[in-house]
């Protein structure tokens, strides 16, 4: 007899027996949450911490370089939450920009495009923070800094102060 | 155990074949944590967000272990190339 330290698939195992997945049953109304989050603020960012007490450097970075432009931040704190992260990283692989996304990589034809096309959710983006401008997947830290420098972020929260704050 | 910078360069390496590759360990030595700089043809055409994207699936393996990876470049030769011009240009002024 073989000693094994993985899950056995043996279709007789008893299903008191097999692993739990807490994440798959409560993913549902998560995932509600996250989509619902990203549509009602126009800057939404999970990140570790909150706004005023960040616990990590680039989410502290990335909470930063956004205050610069004085538009309303929401934000949640991954930490106080495991499951709302893997929420979080589903969301964020298939909201970003549909079309243009897809069309892309389409073109693109290489071994990277087959992988994710094949669904390896959260190899695509598994780092905090994760930043949505007007319900889009922006990226994380360092795609903000650099928006930041170029104006491409200016640009992007056009419009959603003034809005946002009647 | 942490990854190794040689693990991070190999795998960039073998999947975006980029012109030029820089990865610093920022962890010091325990291997969570490194800063990328990659130019590559591969990310002609793509957003930035799309190079990120690239990037992390490149490192699907390693990130099971890496805390923060920063990816402080990712252009294209030719952008690679003005930008270093410029810098070029900014020093002899």
């Amino acid at each position: 007899m073989r000693f094994s330290t993985t899950v056995p698939t043996d279709p007789d195992t008893h299903e008191d027996f097999q692993p739990t997945n807490k994440l798959e049953s409560s993913g549902l109304s998560l995932k509600d949450i996250v989509e619902q989050d990203v549509k009602d603020n126009s800057v939404m960012i999970y990140m570790k911490g909150e706004p005023a007490l960040p616990r990590c450097g680039f989410s502290s970075l990335a909470v930063k370089v956004l205050r610069e432009y004085k538009v309303p931040l929401a934000a949640r704190n991954i930490l106080e939450d495991p499951e709302l992260k893997s929420a979080v990283k589903a969301f964020s692989y298939s909201s970003s920009s549909g079309t243009v996304f897809v069309d892309a990589f389409v073109v693109a034809n290489s071994v990277v495009v087959e992988r994710m096309l094949e669904g390896e959710t959260d190899s695509n983006w598994p780092t905090f923070p994760q930043i949505f401008i007007k319900g889009e997947f922006v990226g994380g830290s360092d795609i903000i800094l650099n928006m930041h420098k170029t104006g491409e972020l200016k640009e992007m929260l056009k419009g959603i102060g003034a809005a946002d704050a009647e | 155990m942490g990854v190794t910078k040689e693990q991070v360069e190999s795998s960039i390496t073998a999947k975006l074949s980029p012109s030029y590759l820089a990865v610093i360990d920022t962890s010091g030595g325990c291997g969570a944590s490194f800063q990328v700089e990659i130019v590559s043809e591969q990310f002609e055409g793509k957003r930035l967000l799309e190079r990120h994207r690239m990037v992390n699936a490149a490192l699907t393996e390693e990130m099971k272990d890496i805390h923060a990876l920063s990816i402080t470049k990712a252009v294209t030769p030719d952008q690679w190339k003005k930008q270093q011009d410029t810098e070029k240009s900014q020093a002899a002024a």
